[in-house]
């Protein structure tokens, strides 16, 4: 019984999928934070920092791919509930049997995979605009690092996005919390840069480990112990992240039902 | 086993006033109703806008909590039984949102049906069949962006009978939509019927709840007046004529002198284009025609009608003129 309900709930999640990918192929919100906004970044990155360096090239593309994959994440998946009140569907979505969980899961899961758009593009750029070399050196475990990256990031979204919902107050913070981010993450430069107070504060963000692993096996500087800590770190996050979201997106739905807050009349 | 018990049901809704000093203001929604509803049966809500209506379905439907009372839908109470009885429930509530406008009317189906846990070798066969029974097959690929308020109607009743299920709540189906438009949907809702669907109506049209519904409740500020078939209900006006009056502007001193006839029981004023209808319910009936025409004196009169009560008078009397 419970795996007939697990091959539906996945059902969801591929549906889900398919259907995201579909209304925000054409939204120009998402596909300036997919392509344009980190093209920018690549640009201005690859003007500062290649020329004392030109190694550092493949840092630049990984980096601001990195950050399309945060801003797309912060703003399309955090705002996946909320969007849904707006547009007066999450009170269909709350009334049918499958837990909302797997429904942000599939948004997440297609938001994030869009965003790896962002490096592809970066890559690109850097390639046929700049003629840079780009190899990247260790390509299994770079491949493997992007698979935890992904689900990393997608069930950080499983928490991000009900807290928009229960505090519209922290919805506010949004702006403010996609720079900081690329920062501790160390996403466009090493976080050994910043001052050492903030390096608790990185090893406590999903996507530093993501970062971390992702630009040291594209340099080539991934040794086991430091891509099992990298790998390890992301899969704890995203398990905690999991067992976190299902009990608050459980309160979140009953809050909202007690307060009358599903819909927006 | 009933389709739903409703015991003292009870919704509260608070908000706050104010920036500084907040005040809190309490507005109850619907205030200690009970009723049944047999399965099979076509049961009528009834009632003016901001009657309870709207908050009693959503409560019915899982998505509102109680403030106070139980209610059980298919023997599930909605509170702690939810999640079992929204896979046997569908529901769809007036107006155009809670459909995706950017996906075509056959993903929003294929979609939802995803989301009922319809087996995807049943959903290519149902899908198709209710774009049909809706009469929406030839626009079917087309986004929903550029459907009419009636076609995202008729695409909510397809998407809500998507997982088949034992019991509808259709909360104001036909609001807003063109007569051709709404007379085809209340089609739709009697072959619902047909198929022995227990189905929850609201509406304020009295047409549509005397054309199809077996029982109606009628619901004004929160509470039940009245509960009975349309037959009995007409009853409560048994003993009344209505005169409808066309009049071209009605000031409230004329209303006042109506109210004041001893024969008269209840006044009630319907616009209709540039000018209104005054139904007025009497216990007289021709006789007092003179008398309202006095009350009404100096205004430009249209034409004067004196007729059998209707199920809308019943419900005016019910309601107090407020319809």
């Amino acid at each position: 019984m419970k795996l007939v309900a697990l091959r539906q709930n996945l059902r969801v999640v591929a549906s889900t999928f398919e259907v995201t990918l579909k209304m925000t192929a054409v939204d120009s919100f998402v596909l300036f934070g997919i392509l344009i906004q980190p093209l920018i970044l690549a640009v201005l990155a690859i003007w500062i920092l290649t020329p004392k360096d030109p190694t550092q090239a493949i840092f630049v593309v990984i980096g601001s791919g990195m950050t399309g994959l945060w801003s797309t994440l912060l703003f399309v998946g955090g705002n996946s509930i909320t969007r849904e009140r707006w547009t007066g569907t999450l009170e269909s979505l709350v009334a049918q049997p499958t837990p909302l969980a797997f429904i942000v899961f599939g948004k997440n899961l297609a938001s994030v995979l869009q965003s790896l758009l962002s490096m592809i593009a970066s890559y690109a750029l850097a390639a046929l605009l700049f003629h840079m070399d780009l190899r990247i050196a260790q390509p299994l475990p770079f491949a493997i690092s992007l698979l935890f990256t992904v689900f990393a990031f997608v069930c950080f979204g499983l928490i991000i996005a009900p807290l928009f919902l229960l505090n519209p107050a922290v919805q506010q913070w949004q702006n403010a919390m996609e720079f900081p981010v690329y920062i501790l993450a160390g996403f466009l430069f090493p976080i050994a840069l910043l001052p050492g107070w903030t390096t608790p504060v990185s090893y406590l963000l999903a996507p530093y480990w993501a970062a971390r692993a992702l630009h040291a096996t594209s340099s080539g500087s991934a040794t086991p112990g430091d891509l099992a800590l990298c790998w390890g770190m992301m899969g704890l996050f995203g398990v905690l992240y999991l067992v976190f979201s299902r009990s608050l997106l459980r309160v979140i739905v009953r809050k909202a039902r007690a307060d009358a807050t599903l819909g927006l009349e | 086993m009933k389709a739903i018990q409703v015991e003292h049901l009870r919704r509260v809704f608070k908000t706050t006033i104010g920036v500084l000093r907040r005040t809190v203001k309490q507005v109850v929604a619907v205030d200690d109703i009970s009723f049944d509803v047999e399965p099979g049966e076509l049961f009528g809500l009834l009632g003016p806008n901001g009657a309870g209506k709207t908050t009693t379905v959503k409560m019915l439907t899982t998505l509102l909590i109680p403030t106070g009372g139980t209610a059980r839908v298919l023997g599930e109470d909605v509170v702690h039984h939810a999640e079992r009885l929204r896979a046997r429930i569908g529901f769809i509530f007036g107006g155009e949102r809670g459909l995706y406008w950017r996906l075509s009317g056959y993903d929003n189906l294929r979609y939802f049906s995803s989301l009922y846990h319809v087996e995807p070798e049943v959903a290519k066969k149902r899908i198709p069949y209710l774009l049909e029974l809706v009469g929406l097959s030839d626009r079917a690929k087309e986004k929903v962006d550029g459907y009419s308020r009636g076609m995202k109607q008729r695409l909510h009743i397809a998407r809500t009978l998507l997982h088949d299920p034992e019991m509808l709540f259709l909360d104001e189906p036909t609001m807003g939509l063109d007569p051709v438009g709404a007379r085809e949907l209340r089609h739709v809702i009697r072959d619902l019927q047909a198929e022995k669907k227990t189905i929850l109506l609201t509406t304020h049209y009295m047409f549509e709840a005397d054309a199809l519904c077996q029982r109606l409740a009628v619901i004004n500020k929160g509470r039940i007046i009245a509960l009975d078939t349309p037959a009995g209900l007409k009853r409560h006006v048994k003993d009344l004529a209505v005169v409808d009056v066309e009049v071209f502007g009605i000031p409230d001193e004329n209303l006042a002198r109506l109210r004041a006839l001893p024969s008269v029981d209840t006044v009630s004023v319907e616009d209709v284009d540039q000018r209104q209808i005054v139904r007025v319910q009497t216990t007289e009936g021709s006789a007092s025609v003179p008398a309202i025409v006095a009350a009404l004196g100096g205004l430009r009169l249209g034409k004067v009608n004196v007729r059998e009560p209707s199920l809308e008078d019943a419900y005016v009397r019910l309601v107090g003129g407020e319809a």
